[in-house]
């Protein structure tokens, strides 16, 4: 029995690095400090995993040595007029090298996961600039913390323990005891309700707040939480205010906001379902904050307008710079999604959706993005790497992702694998091969081997850089 | 070099004394010009904050791209390339070693990862260290020892080369949106100023015995008034100087050399810099020359950034690090109308004809912040010919020619000096003894200039000049041909210097320290430092320490 | 006049920057077929793609004719400065991109990014357009800078994205964010707008006949106009003109039906 520590962990974009684990004959047997998804991860790993290639001959999957699969996907590649290599957000630095380095080969389309998740915040960064952090300058510094269409406390569950209210810095307590005392009256309160309910029996139970997003709790003096949503989440109820958005119309929130904080005034009573003074408040404990801090997620990216309810975040933030120190963060998804974007940018200089097929780089999301391509129906062959586009993509694009030969490389039984022609399972990265990965805030940091992959299993560095020797060995043979 | 004709032996990447002709490749190079492979001591050119920009700036690649060849990758970008691209643009040019000026340490293996994508060159990075907590609490207290016992500690951690300072106490003030005022103003929350951060990291680079000198980017960067910020920060250190030896380098000293109160007033502080630097030896300056072009700024110092996002209304990017540094970017386009940026440009050549001794100052435009590293052949012209320079002082605002100093210099360089301030002058401030000459032992790094220096008068012919150090007829780095004309022939790694410090008595962290870890991070302190073979060719300098 | 016909359908997309009049200039048809087009990731001759044809007219500047469909053909008539191009079918993606001159028309649709950064000249699209009409690349804030582009049918989303100078003239709806970020230069829609039109404008004058469904709140009523022109031409309203977007500290002008727009009445009270 071994226990390793200091463990990163290959789950969400928080990329904890501080876990525990106990390995007993090569398999994880305990994991300490992770939050739930982070120690099922752990665990259950193996579940479900493949662990032989296969090859998709006569419409049947059947079991194909690793050369042979390696060789049927190189052929495709080579074969291919405008392949799509897909994914990178689930896998390390290392073998997204590889992957690009691939790309530029085979003459294809590489794009990740932020094509679907934050390719809008990329957009909007890239008209307005980004005023960010790491996540320790929060811990220290900040002292208004505003989560807008994300919830951490069910998605990153870490989050505010470990960088944001619950944790202690040099300039800033941790709000925890606050809180915990805060849920205490909270719960009796609730409960006291109930019973008036029960026994006064008129009225179906009210909630405890107004519809229209009133704070309900007390008054903080030191670190607040502003928390904006469609739908009141956990997070939400930990927050000091609450601002329930309309869905779809967090554009016009923040555009108010933007004027608010230029002493501005609105001629309307209330945007997006919020009254103007609740507005007026908001915006005055952000310009009074030290530091305040704005993490979004894909309740903002992905709601109606985009890149352009970025666009007016950042620049909400960037304003705010005028009266305060405040910063902007995106709320990242899969561990190593930013390493992916990083990994991109430096080798061809965009950070995702990048046209290789001239020769050098080209990028237009919306011209060069996996969604439009497949919607369009231009390309002609794909190969998906630690992602599953057959569970979320939109139906048609979906559809034409496997009308054209597919490779993937995943050790998990999901859709994907289920319908593609070449499927090589890998050695999972971060608990059987090593790497790098990228923290949401752009912290690099080391993924870990703690137990030996199954002999068939490669790391995906490996079986990328087979297939790459393998198609440019194609290519000298017809040149 | 001083255009005497030699034969020139190469042998296991060195130069020797002597080789079998017969067996020997032989490069004919008569007629032409030959000096070591050039070496930049300040070009952005790996990082978090590089790829920031390359992220920020879709509209400055697409005006040029680079196709992938037989032997090289594909790459875009004009002022921050991909990295491939970076490697080649720099061994085209005769460049063979480049150092990254600012590395923020927490994000060290990032720079890492991208000098390993950087091929054909050289490398070395330099850690941010001049706002460190646990640096700011060992030097309020006077624990010189101690902090030096960290900084190796920080260098082996992160693989860095030098002590880099910008904007000291600046950044961290920046924490809370606040700045310093000059070297005498109190850092906020801590019981120390700019000075004695300076004054602390000098001692300490000196029992560290490093390579280089500290590398400063002096406070109040970029405002009206602030040579004389650039003046007290080096007069601070002047009784740290040993004999003759440098102890600090002001970087990129054209944003230092502001004279005025406003940018109304603006003018060059280039006369005053230049005095107290020929008068004193304990001191070397870069350029970071202006070329008017459409560049991208970037630097650690955020609250200078974000004053650049004022003026400029351009987008603006800003990336604090915890308990270190932070870093800024923000997209500018220099102007030849602007009485501003010409004065600028103005400022930077001063400095460099004003200053006497070649080997203290050397040409560099702070690659992207004054202009892409592609333009120095342009820079070197200027600094070689008064007709160059009078052409583009007919061009530019008539307000900043009024005030230029140029009209009344008369220096132009020749070759020999040309070749200090590229790379001989370069190497040896960086300690790097192999670098920098051709002399018996020194690394095969030699750059081929199509260009006679008996026959070529650079003051008339400056346009033959330019196009020479353009596209050199040969590169080599470590005795193998990599360019030739302007075209990577063989695609080669090139390695990471880094310094490898030997204390007296091996020191480990305290457990105090990693308690301290844990509290100031948000990574542990095991995963903090990144191992020898993390680099793809590890290039160690064992240094040993006085301590 | 060059009359290009596809050989065979294209599913991959096609590089079609050379179709241009600048380039066909001076060249005869077997130089035409020699110029390289990218096909997917396949370098292939204009000739392999198309039949080109050579009739001589007598007109006085070149026109290039495409028969059938075009739209997998990307960047035709990519900055063109003079001449002319039909294109029968439909037109593909960055129609007339960077154009600096001449005259583009399609009769039938075209796709997104239709004359983004172009200078001069004149686009025509007889039926509908994609998203991004007359924009600007990616991180630019360089759009449309001078020109006209017409379309007859709808466009899609940020038409006249960073748009400078120039008029965008649309017969049907459009999507949202019409002239985000614009600074300058006109915007006519004769029929519907989804919402946040004029976002982040900074000036500019974006004209809606037909109707919108809200007014961002980031705008301020500032009159009812009974007519506004357009390029020399009056049309008649009456319009509602708010000013925005005061985000931004813009000064834009939105000019909106008051007949199509009876949910905006209440506007009127601050009047």
């Amino acid at each position: 029995m071994t226990v390793i520590s200091h463990i990163t962990c290959p789950v969400c974009g928080d990329f904890c690095d501080d876990i525990e684990v106990t390995v007993e004959d090569n398999v994880i047997t305990d994991v300490k400090n992770a939050c739930a998804v982070g120690a099922a991860r752990f665990l259950n790993y193996a579940t479900h995993r493949r662990t032989k290639p296969l090859i998709r001959k006569d419409g049947e999957l059947v079991e194909a040595s690793l050369d042979e699969a390696i060789r049927k996907s190189a052929e495709i590649l080579a074969d291919a007029t405008y392949p799509l290599l897909f994914g990178w957000s689930s896998t390390s630095c290392e073998a997204t090298r590889v992957g690009l380095e691939l790309a530029e080969e085979v003459g294809g389309v590489i794009d990740n996961t932020s094509t679907i998740c934050h390719g809008p915040s990329i957009l909007g960064i890239q008209d307005i600039g980004i005023s960010s952090c790491t996540l320790g300058q929060l811990r220290h510094r900040a002292d208004l913390i505003f989560y807008w269409g994300s919830n951490p406390w069910d998605a990153h569950p870490r989050h505010i323990e470990r960088y944001t209210m619950f944790t202690e810095g040099r300039f800033q307590r941790s709000t925890w005891r606050k809180y915990v005392s805060r849920l205490g009256g909270t719960v009796t309160e609730k409960r006291l309700q109930r019973t008036a309910n029960l026994l006064l029996d008129h009225h179906p139970p009210t909630p405890i707040e107004t519809g229209q997003g009133l704070p309900y709790t007390m008054f903080q003096k030191k670190r607040k939480m502003v928390v904006a949503d469609v739908r009141k989440t956990r997070t939400a109820e930990a927050a000091d205010y609450f601002l329930q958005v309309e869905p779809n119309r967090d554009y016009e929130l923040l555009q108010a906001f933007r004027m608010l904080i230029r002493d501005g005034e609105l001629d309307v009573e209330e945007v997006a379902g919020v009254p103007v003074e609740l507005l007026e408040e908001v915006a005055d404990v952000m310009i009074g904050c030290e530091l305040g801090v704005f993490f979004f997620g894909l309740g903002l990216t992905m709601s109606e307008g985009r890149h352009r309810n970025i666009d007016a975040a950042l620049s909400l933030v960037r304003d705010l710079n005028q009266y305060t120190k405040f910063l902007i963060m995106p709320m990242r998804g899969h561990f190593n999604v930013t390493g992916a974007n990083v990994v991109f940018t430096w080798q061809t200089g965009y950070p995702f959706a990048v046209d290789l097929s001239q020769g050098f780089p080209r990028y237009n999301p919306g011209e060069t993005s996996t969604i439009d391509i497949l919607r369009r129906r231009e390309s002609d062959a794909a190969l998906v790497i630690g992602s599953d586009p057959l569970a979320h993509f939109p139906k048609k694009t979906a559809q034409n992702l496997i009308k054209n030969p597919l490779i993937a490389i995943d050790p998990e039984l999901t859709p994907t694998t289920l319908m593609a022609d070449v499927v090589i399972p890998p050695a999972y990265v971060g608990i059987e091969a090593e790497g790098t990965a990228y923290r949401m805030d752009h912290v690099p940091l080391p993924l870990k081997k703690i137990v030996d992959p199954p002999e068939t299993c490669l790391s995906d560095e490996e079986i990328l850089r087979r297939i790459l020797n393998e198609v440019r060995r194609i290519r000298r043979k017809l040149n | 070099m001083n255009g005497e004709r030699i034969d020139l032996y190469i042998c296991d990447g060195k130069v020797v004394e002597k080789v079998d002709e017969r067996k020997a490749k032989v490069i004919d190079a008569s007629g032409m010009m030959v000096m070591p492979g050039g070496v930049d001591i300040h070009s952005h050119i790996a990082g978090a904050e590089v790829n920031a920009g390359r992220l920020l700036r879709p509209e400055d690649h697409v005006k040029d791209v680079e196709a992938k060849t037989a032997v090289t990758r594909s790459g875009v970008g004009y002022s921050v390339p991909s990295t491939f691209t970076t490697g080649y643009r720099y061994s085209r040019m005769g460049y063979t070693t480049v150092m990254n000026p600012s590395m923020p340490p927490l994000e060290a293996r990032h720079t890492h990862e991208e000098l390993n994508d950087t091929p054909m060159i050289d490398k070395a990075a330099f850690p941010l260290i001049g706002d460190w907590w646990v640096v700011l609490e060992y030097l309020q207290d006077d624990r010189i020892e101690e902090c030096a016992a960290h900084v190796a500690w920080i260098m082996r951690a992160t693989k860095g080369y030098a002590i880099k300072i910008v904007n000291p106490g600046g950044l961290e003030a920046w924490g809370f949106g606040r700045n310093v005022a000059g070297i005498d103003d109190s850092v906020p929350h801590f019981n120390i100023t700019p000075r004695d951060i300076i004054r602390g990291l000098c001692k300490v680079n000196k029992l560290l015995n490093l390579p280089h000198t500290i590398h400063v980017h002096t406070n109040n960067l970029g405002r009206p008034g602030n040579y004389a910020t650039a003046i007290e920060t080096m007069k601070c250190v002047e009784d740290l100087a040993e004999e003759d030896n440098p102890v600090i380098h002001i970087t990129h000293c054209q944003f230092c050399a502001f004279k005025g109160s406003d940018w109304q007033t603006l003018q060059s502080g280039a006369e005053e810099i230049a005095e107290y630097v020929n008068q004193h030896n304990h001191v070397t300056l870069d350029m970071g020359q202006v070329v008017f072009t459409d560049t991208t700024t970037m630097t650690a110092d955020g609250p200078f950034q974000y004053g650049l996002y004022g003026l400029t209304g351009n987008k603006w990017v800003n990336h604090d690090v915890e308990t270190e540094t932070s870093g800024g970017i923000v997209p500018f386009r220099y102007r030849r109308k602007s009485h501003v940026n010409a004065t600028q440009w103005s400022i930077g050549l001063e400095l460099a004809l004003l200053i006497e001794d070649p080997w203290r100052i050397y040409l560099t435009t702070d690659h992207p912040n004054g202009a892409p590293f592609t333009t120095y052949p342009k820079v070197i012209s200027w600094l070689m010919s008064t007709v160059a320079r009078k052409k583009m002082l007919k061009r530019i605002s008539r307000r900043a020619r009024r005030k230029s100093l140029l009209p009344s210099i008369d220096r132009e360089y020749n070759f020999d000096e040309i070749a200090t301030v590229t790379r001989a002058g370069q190497s040896k401030a960086l300690g790097l003894k192999q670098k920098g000459h051709l002399g018996l032992g020194a690394d095969a790094d030699i750059a081929i200039y199509n260009l006679n220096p008996k026959t070529v008068d650079p003051s008339i012919e400056y346009k033959a000049v330019t196009r020479a150090f353009c596209k050199p007829a040969y590169t080599l780095k470590g005795g193998e041909i990599v360019a030739r004309d302007g075209e990577i022939v063989k695609p080669i790694q090139g390695g990471t210097f880094w310094v490898d410090i030997k204390l007296s008595k091996p020191w480990e962290p305290s457990e105090d320290l990693k308690l301290k870890f844990r509290e100031y991070w948000t990574v542990e302190y095991e995963n903090y430092p990144i191992s020898e073979d993390y680099l793809k060719a590890s290039l160690p300098i064992r240094v040993e320490a006085r301590i | 006049m060059i009359i290009l016909t596809p050989k065979r359908s294209f599913t991959v997309p096609v590089g079609g920057e050379c179709i241009s009049p600048d380039t066909f200039a001076a060249k005869s048809t077997s130089e035409m077929a020699n110029l390289p087009v990218w096909e997917g990731n396949k370098k292939r001759a204009l000739g392999h793609l198309f039949r080109i044809e050579l009739k001589t007219a007598p007109s006085e500047s070149l026109t290039i004719r495409i028969r059938g469909d075009a739209g997998r053909i990307r960047r035709i008539g990519a900055k063109m400065s003079s001449g002319r191009i039909v294109i029968e079918g439909n037109a593909g993606m960055h129609l007339g991109e960077e154009m600096n001159g001449g005259a583009i028309t399609v009769v039938g649709n075209a796709g997104s990014w239709a004359g983004s950064r172009m200078k001069k000249g004149t686009i025509e699209i007889k039926g509908d357009a994609g998203h991004y009409i007359g924009a600007a690349y990616r991180g630019s804030n360089k759009g449309m800078n001078g020109g006209a582009i017409t379309i007859y049918g709808n466009a899609g989303n940020e038409v006249g994205c960073f748009m400078r100078k120039g008029l965008i003239k649309i017969h049907g709806d459009v999507g949202q964010f019409t002239g985000i970020h614009m600074k300058n230069g006109t915007i006519y829609i004769g029929g519907d707008s989804e919402v946040r039109a004029g976002a982040q404008m900074l000036g500019g004058k974006i004209v809606v006949l037909g109707r919108i469904p809200s007014i961002l709140p980031t705008f301020t009523i500032d009159d009812i106009k009974s007519r506004v022109k357009i390029d020399g031409e009056k049309v008649e309203g009456p319009f509602y003109r708010f000013l925005g977007d005061l985000a931004e500290n813009g000064n834009g002008k939105l000019f909106i039906s008051q007949k199509q727009n009876t949910h905006l009445t209440p506007c009127e009270r601050f009047l």
